[in-house]
């Protein structure tokens, strides 16, 4: 017993000996793809600061940043959604970034107008459909997904997800909440089952015929065409990528962002200042289109060759606040209106 | 007469102590009680007028389905190999327990892989059956095939209690029920179930538990329960304050079914150990036999071998992608935090429910079921709780940096893990007669004497257990790690979700077939553990 106890207590005093530097910048992120361990390595060999990762949910994020108030120990929150970062800065729990070199890394469009956070890359979230039974004309907007000739066609996941909540929140922000009531009644009345799986999942119906269109983000395509599995391979090539809203008085696809906020009581703030700006530098920017199929938020780097081949499109310049100013109202949308 | 003088007085100090160590771990739930008084403003009303009442249907419904396939999964394999004797039994009884060292969420997401429209089944129906291929083309993420899905990954908890209830039923009931002129069935039904009933609800509370928490799997079926409302007003709606009260309902609500759960077995209060002999495994006839195979080799089969080859199979094809180090370290980590973790709430445990038997105290009896509410809330709200607890002590805390630990992470595990631990510990006790401890007084132990002399020793066996049990939950652990975690810290567990979140489901592989090899070794040591428990002596 005591042989246990002492040794228990050797074990807690050795695991918890955290070594403190200054050389370091302490990281929240919602993002844990491996093309992030990369930038972090490539970082650190280049200045010789390390990159410490805390990896959760955005909300839980928050919740911490919140909490542990002047105390905390984190420099930046990454998340992949403009909403998060809306919501952490209206918490206060974000201040200014003012680097010149980020300013003139990044493209104007996806800029926080505030200037508390930064956009790092971006996806949109387009419409996919079947090379068998739907041709490219029939498609149009978002809004025309409501059309009765897609009855039981359409596919996408659940109102949980928050690419969803953000394409809603866009939606109210665009057209106004009778309308985007109106627009979700229209939707779920047009699924082709209810909402369930991922983003990849909903992919693979169209190839299984269980649905001809399905609303999903840019990138997983991306992962589908160079998956390991054949099957996979060839359900990625069974559909085609569509942008919607690109006519010439439509205001383009709704795009969001992975992007980074510099944390309010920031104890490393200059080197975290630093990884901004290498991030958004052309050789950070490479790294993360070499890696995924996300789009560069620095206008000088061009997306990898799989996105490219996806064509041009206008994106919608709404302000990127907005999706999180109306994420409340689009969450209760879903609800009133049925969308699981 | 000074002899018992000493003992009372050393007895309150041990309940004394004991209350101190039940205050630290009832305290973040306090902390969440107490944040329920500081709500402002509710949406509680909100959500019951539209979402509540169909999640809350989803849940009884996806809790019955996987009840129902746990009990049939769980007690007919259970009945066959404790009473009779077959080839491959030995088999049987060794892998029956393996589909727990697989995480239910993966279990979840290996079923939707294998059975989706690009899965092995379809490709091959396709490529080979053309024609009827069709049939099997159906939308497989139904609310139905999940709860079988975790039924199979669920079932060794009443597999484990009715295997074990059904070998210690002795031979005098058997020769009863023989007497009586009862068939095998009738026996069955009338004898050995009944008997059993407290060990079966045990288990069975242990499935309804794990259903209620779920949370991965129940979210990618597009299936809402009443855990994902918990999660829809912090996370969505970014209302903590209704997270709360709809976590203090659930907390309430698992707390009437355990009152339950002891309202029945009170009534059918049962001692194993009165009754004389084991009885003899029988021959089975050659007709039942083919019955016996299918009975015991569907759980096993779907519940461990395909998932472990499908998952194998992804490892495979992403070999070159393993970053062996990495994967070590992760195996480190895991192994290391629920080493730390499982010893310390067997300690706990122990200590709780020695301190209940020697003193008789009310007091520690109330305590002792206290404390495993914390497995009556999800992961990730009892992380909630240890963080606005660790916001209360603001300044106490980050003077030694108490938040972003170890010591917090492990806090929360034996927290939420209390109960797992405290059960098989406690079910030992209980078998042992109280004169055990009016013995040892007598003889003038101390407490800490009869510690070691007498419980430690007699209930070697059961420690283990408990060991064993907790440490396979903590590998499988997600929500409280992902919320409290340290920089840099990432287990198997964690690992495995990121990647299949993100839809990388093959990369994920190999952190997931690493949770279910380590497991696997633990449990194969349980089924010995508890083989010897069983099988001692054959008359």
């Amino acid at each position: 017993m005591k042989k246990i106890f002492y040794s228990l207590l050797v074990c807690l005093l050795v695991s918890c000996n955290s070594e403190k530097k200054s050389d370091e910048v302490n990281l929240y992120s919602q993002r844990h793809y491996s093309v992030d361990k990369l930038q972090y390595e490539n970082f650190e060999k280049l200045t010789g600061i390390k990159v410490n990762v805390i990896k959760a949910n955005a909300d839980e994020l928050i919740e911490r940043l919140k909490n542990e108030g002047e105390n905390s120990p984190a420099d930046l929150f990454v998340t992949v959604d403009a909403g998060k970062l809306y919501k952490a800065n209206d918490m206060g729990l974000l201040q200014k970034i003012s680097s010149d070199v980020i300013n003139s890394n990044v493209s104007e469009k996806l800029k926080d107008k505030n200037g508390f956070w930064i956009p790092i890359t971006y996806r949109a979230r387009v419409l996919v459909y079947s090379n068998e039974r739907v041709t490219k004309d029939e498609l149009s907007t978002y809004e025309d997904l409501v059309d009765k000739k897609w009855k039981g066609r359409i596919l996408v996941r659940s109102s949980s997800n928050a690419y969803n909540q953000a394409l809603m929140s866009s939606i109210v922000a665009n057209n106004g909440a009778e309308a985007s009531i109106e627009w979700s009644k229209g939707m779920v009345n047009n699924f082709a089952r209810d909402p369930k799986g991922s983003d990849r999942d909903q992919v693979k119906a169209i190839a299984a015929g269980q649905g001809d269109i399905a609303v999903v983000n840019s990138y997983y395509i991306g992962l589908l065409l160079t998956s390991e599995k054949k099957e996979e391979l060839n359900a990625g090539k069974a559909v085609t990528v569509f942008f919607p809203n690109q006519g010439e008085n439509q205001r383009g696809s709704h795009i969001n962002i992975s992007g980074i906020g510099l944390a309010k009581n920031s104890p490393n703030k200059q080197n975290a200042i630093k990884l901004m700006e290498y991030l958004t530098s052309e050789a950070g920017q490479k790294t993360y289109v070499n890696n995924s199929y996300e789009y560069p938020a620095n206008p000088s780097v061009s997306p990898s060759e799989i996105v490219k081949s996806w064509g041009e499109f206008k994106i919608d310049e709404l302000d990127l606040n907005m999706l999180g100013e109306y994420r409340d109202q689009a969450i209760r949308i879903f609800d009133e209106t049925g969308w699981k | 007469m000074e002899i018992k003088g000493i003992f009372k007085l050393e007895n309150k100090s041990w309940v004394l102590g004991s209350v101190i160590v039940a205050i630290l771990v009832l305290l973040p739930i306090l902390f969440l009680i107490r944040g329920l008084l500081k709500i402002e403003e509710s949406d509680l009303l909100y959500l019951l007028n539209t979402i509540l009442l169909e999640y809350t249907l989803n849940t009884f419904y996806l809790i019955f389905i996987t009840s129902l396939f746990s009990l049939f999964f769980g007690i007919l394999p259970a009945w066959y190999i404790s009473k009779y004797k077959f080839a491959g039994r030995s088999f049987f009884d060794i892998t029956l327990y393996l589909p727990l060292a697989i995480p239910s969420y993966i279990m979840a997401f290996t079923y939707s892989d294998i059975l989706s429209f690009t899965g092995p089944i379809q490709s091959f129906l396709r490529t080979h059956f053309n024609s009827i291929s069709n049939i099997f083309n159906k939308d497989y993420l139904q609310i139905e095939v999940l709860g079988v899905v975790l039924a199979l990954a669920l079932y060794p908890y009443i597999y484990s209690a009715s295997r074990i209830s059904f070998s210690l039923i002795g031979v005098n009931y058997v020769n009863l029920s023989k007497n009586l002129g009862l068939s095998k069935t009738k026996s069955f039904f009338k004898i050995f179930l009944p008997l059993s009933k407290p060990a079966i609800l045990s288990g069975l509370f242990l499935v309804i538990m794990e259903v209620l928490n779920e949370y991965g799997a129940v979210k990618y079926f597009g299936i809402n329960t009443y855990t994902s409302g918990i999660f829809r007003a912090w996370f969505s709606m970014n209302n903590i304050g209704t997270a709360i009260q709809l976590s203090i309902i659930l907390l309430i609500v698992v707390l009437s079914l355990l009152y339950l759960e002891k309202l029945i077995n009170a009534k059918s209060k049962f001692n194993y150990s009165i009754n004389s002999k084991r009885q003899n495994l029988r021959n089975l006839k050659k007709k039942k036999l083919f019955l016996v195979y299918i009975v015991c080799s569907i759980p096993v089969f779907f519940g461990f071998f395909i998932p472990l080859g499908f998952i194998i199979n992804n490892v495979i094809l992403t070999y070159f992608k393993i970053d062996f180090n990495q994967l070590f370290e992760l195996v480190s980590n895991s192994i290391k935090v629920s080493t730390i973790a499982s010893i310390l709430i067997i300690i706990i445990a122990l200590l709780f429910l020695f301190i209940e038997k020697i003193t008789k105290s009310k007091i520690n009896h109330v305590i002792s079921q206290l404390i495993s509410l914390g497995y009556a809330l999800p992961g990730a709200v009892i992380g909630l709780s240890l963080i606005l607890m660790a916001t209360s002590f603001n300044d106490i805390f980050s003077s030694l940096s108490i938040m972003g630990s170890f010591y917090l992470l492990i806090y929360a595990y034996v927290i939420r893990f209390l109960a797992v631990g405290k059960s098989p510990i406690k079910s030992s006790l209980d078998k042992h007669p109280d004169s055990y401890t009016d013995t040892a007084k007598n003889l003038g132990l101390s407490p800490i004497m009869q510690l070691k002399e007498i419980y430690l020793p007699i209930n070697k066996f059961a420690l283990i257990t408990a060991f064993i049990v907790t440490f396979i939950d903590l590998m499988k652990e997600l929500p409280i790690t992902l919320i409290l975690r340290p920089f840099n810290f990432d287990t198997l567990g964690t690992q495995t979700y990121e990647y299949a979140i993100e839809e990388m489901i093959p990369l994920s592989s190999i952190y997931s077939l690493s949770i279910i090899i380590i497991s696997s070794v633990m449990l194969l040591f349980l089924k010995n553990i508890i083989n010897k428990q069983i099988n001692v002596p054959r008359g």
